[in-house]
């Protein structure tokens, strides 16, 4: 039998993805070395083409479109990561405590959760950062309050299949307390899952902050690729790599954490093993 | 001998003939035809003279004629009212009415409708009316053909007020009756104008179609005019360029897309028909806060900023180098003046570095003196890239500004009711004089909470107050021009705003279209000379 590790990385689309992830990474921790200047900066005339003194040229203020792009993925990861895993913390504590406890306190959090899957989310995330003012911390927050209610639905429903099973009723007679047996025992066998959906909610909070800073609603102090992609928009006919270079990224990294995503489902799921 | 004029008018008559033979079908070739003109944003409503709004006064001008119209050297020319005069001590105004000029609704225009359109509409419900006409006190009609309005004081800057955009001449025997904040002719207006309103389709166009009684007789010569929405930038360009739009103005080109709109063979560009409009943007400044309060500060912010950068980079072209909060479309008239402190120099940073370090504002370790919140206004894409760019060229003279964004009824109140900013931008009207649209930049008296587009630095002077009063009163453009001389250099000299520039707006006019901009008000004019080809 495989392992995991064999099952993950012998999957071609999973090393794909893997490649570029790891890139823009590197783009990302390594930013202010590989482009020492603001991203703000207005270092030459703007609209210079890509490959000329500028390997990707200048946008409409002349700012440098690579320091952009390798600031702007520090911005938009780091956004994307923090808000998946606010929105994973908190569904995986509503969920689990629904699952575990039952009753009437799984019927209260259940109806709450429902009532947030059922507004629109990305026209609920426009509304919290308008209302927030659009900064860091309000995209953070609009992302992991529209993206928690699936996560909360996935663990409730693995805690409710794992909670008769003998191992956690030996925990139970054993005189664990509920917090030891909901972290202990019940959680890790969630996490599968929950490694899978939180991956591929990173994507998703990508293109989520990308949409916000296209509408204008991004933080307007930190240079990120949904940023570039809007400021650029209205030159689209004139400027073409405005817009077509940080979309090519968010489509890249989007793209690569899906396949990474599925394949991550490929290896963990029970089901599709040794098939 | 007599043979020789006998053929000679033989042939002077023939050759008439044929002169007239030529120009008839030229003439008649003028009628007809439909303009569509893009209005950005859809108007609120049509109601001229409760809002200044601009894309209402863009449709309702074609429908409500004014008193007077103007030519594009500002003067004053007839319209309906055939002649005017004014007093020698400036508080009696006369103006003979044109007969024959009969509303949509087929009733006849006379003075009762000139005197409650002053006196109850203009002086009442107009955002402007009130400062316009404060002096007025009372108008005369001794018979249907003579209006006769009283003052209390002389009010030069009155007379260029009386256009159909400004003060539009509206059927008493209709909107006397009822509220007139909320008449339901507001949106169905009735006018003497060249085009009646026909339909308002919401969401996608107004139709006006030719008023076949105008007083100017074969005009309007276009049979209609649609006024349509169309939202997003881009549509709004490949539709002129297609020619499925043949006219925009105010905005509704983007200002990145008119090189390229020019460079079209159905397209022409022009600039013109802003005299009357003569926006200035400005970057204002809260002068009731720290260090902003601080008149060093205020210089050193006015020589960091690069105003041939913002003109050409950020507005494409369209714009000049503004020397105060009077546009220098008032040079003219001898108001203007540019004898005043320049910020634009070519050692602006250096300058501005030596102001903050001797105003006691050293750099930090971290290379800034302080920080600053630039309030971007919220009027579209390039005021976001203006703050940008301001954050940038503060950046260099160790001014660290953080970039906030808000809707535009949040940035209001913030500016204008709460005073609670440190910088943001704005752009204020001219208009047709100083009183009306520069007065509210600076005076003491447009310091009020909660009045939109006024003086919101909160800065202000006695002398500049005791220029602008003498100023209002004042006949005579020279001496006018003088009081103004002072107040605008004092207010260079204190620089509470940064008036980065005069706006410039293409006008994008299919070729078809000819004669289009005749008069200083452009697009808010009545279109009754428009033709085609």
């Amino acid at each position: 039998m495989k392992t995991f590790w064999q099952r993950f990385l012998t999957n071609p689309r999973v090393v794909c993805g893997l490649i570029w992830l790891g890139l823009v990474t590197i783009l990302a921790i390594f930013a202010p070395l590989l482009a020492p200047s603001d991203p703000f900066a207005i270092v030459a005339e703007p609209f210079k083409t890509p490959f000329s003194e500028y390997v990707f040229g200048t946008d409409s203020l002349g700012r440098d479109m690579w320091a952009g792009l390798v600031h702007g993925a520090r911005t938009s990861l780091l956004i994307a990561l923090i808000a998946t895993v606010s929105a994973v913390a908190f569904g995986t504590m509503v969920g689990g405590i629904a699952g575990y406890y039952g009753g009437f306190i799984d019927d209260i959090l259940m109806r709450m959760t429902e009532f947030f899957q059922t507004i629109p989310s990305f026209i609920f995330a426009i509304v919290l950062v308008a209302i927030l003012t659009p900064s860091a911390t309000s995209i953070i927050i609009a992302i992991a309050i529209v993206s928690w209610p699936p996560i909360a639905r996935i663990v409730r429903g693995e805690v409710l299949s794992v909670k008769g099973r003998e191992f956690v009723q030996a925990a139970i007679i054993a005189g664990q307390s509920d917090s030891g047996i909901l972290l202990k025992q019940v959680l890790p066998n969630t996490l599968s899952p929950l490694i899978v959906t939180g991956s591929l909610l990173v994507a998703t909070a990508i293109l989520v902050e990308s949409a916000l800073s296209f509408l204008g609603l991004g933080a307007p102090n930190l240079m990120s690729w949904g940023f570039m992609v809007g400021s650029g928009r209205s030159f689209l006919r004139d400027a073409w790599w405005l817009v077509a270079i940080p979309g090519v990224a968010i489509l890249l990294t989007v793209l690569s954490i899906n396949l990474v995503g599925e394949g991550l489902n490929d290896a963990l799921n029970p089901r599709l093993r040794d098939l | 001998m007599l043979k020789f004029y006998q053929n000679l008018s033989v042939i002077t008559a023939t050759f008439l003939v044929v002169m007239a033979a030529l120009l008839m079908p030229a003439a008649a070739q003028k009628k007809g035809g439909t303009m569509v003109m893009i209005v950005q944003p859809e108007p609120p409503t049509l109601a001229s003279y409760l809002s200044t709004s601009g894309p209402i006064g863009q449709v309702a001008a074609k429908v409500y004629d004014g008193l007077l119209e103007y030519d594009m050297d500002m003067q004053p020319q007839p319209s309906l009212a055939e002649s005017w005069n004014l007093a020698a001590d400036g508080k009696t105004l006369t103006f003979k009415l044109r007969k024959g000029v009969i509303f949509h609704d087929g009733k006849p225009l006379t003075s009762a409708d000139v005197q409650f359109s002053i006196m109850k509409v203009a002086k009442v419900t107009h955002p402007r009316g009130p400062n316009t006409f404060r002096s007025v006190t009372a108008v005369e009609t001794p018979d249907p053909y003579t209006v006769i309005l009283k003052l209390d004081q002389a009010a030069p800057y009155m007379m260029m007020a009386f256009s159909g955009y400004e003060t539009p001449i509206l059927p008493k025997h209709i909107f006397a009756n009822g509220d007139l904040r909320a008449h339901p002719n507001a949106n169905k207006p009735i006018g003497s104008g060249p085009f009646k309103f026909t339909e308002w389709k919401k969401g996608a166009y107004i139709r006006l179609d030719k008023n076949e009684n105008y007083w100017k007789k074969g005009q309007p010569y276009l049979d209609r005019i649609v006024a349509r929405f169309i939202s997003d930038p881009s549509t709004r360009t490949a539709a002129l360029e297609k020619g499925e739009a043949h006219f925009a103005a105010m905005g509704a080109v983007p200002f990145n897309d008119a090189k390229r709109l020019s460079a079209s063979k159905n397209v022409t560009i022009t600039t013109r028909g802003h005299e009357l409009i003569s926006p200035v943007a400005e970057l204002l400044l809260n002068t009731r806060r720290a260090p902003l309060n601080n008149v060093s500060v205020r210089k050193a912010i006015a020589y960091a900023i690069d105003r041939k950068f913002v003109i050409d980079n950020i507005w494409f072209g369209y714009g000049k180098p503004a020397t105060g909060p009077m546009s220098s479309n008032f040079a003219p008239s001898g108001l203007y003046t540019d004898k005043v402190t320049q910020y634009q120099v070519s050692d602006g940073i250096a300058r501005a570095n030596k102001l903050l370090d001797e105003a006691g504002f050293k750099k930090k370790a971290d290379g800034f003196r302080f920080e600053l919140m630039h309030d971007s206004l919220p009027y579209g894409q390039e005021w976001t890239r203006f703050g940008e760019y301001i954050a940038q060229a503060l950046g260099k003279i160790g001014i660290k500004v953080n970039i906030r964004q808000e809707d535009v009824a949040r940035w209001l109140k913030r500016t204008y009711t709460d005073n609670d900013f440190d910088t943001t931008a704005n752009y204020l009207y001219n208009l047709s004089d100083p009183v009306v649209g520069v007065h509210r930049a600076i005076s003491a008296k447009a310091i009020k909470k909660g009045r939109v587009f006024s003086n919101g630095s909160g800065w202000s002077n006695k002398r500049v107050d005791e220029l602008f009063d003498k100023a209002t009163v004042e006949p005579d453009l020279a001496k006018r021009g003088e009081y103004y001389a002072e107040a605008l250099k004092i207010a260079a000299d204190n620089i509470p705003i940064i008036w980065t520039h005069e706006m410039n707006f293409p006008t994008a006019i299919n070729k078809k279209f000819k004669d289009v901009i005749v008069s200083p008000l452009g697009v808010y004019s009545n279109f009754d000379r428009v033709y085609t080809e």
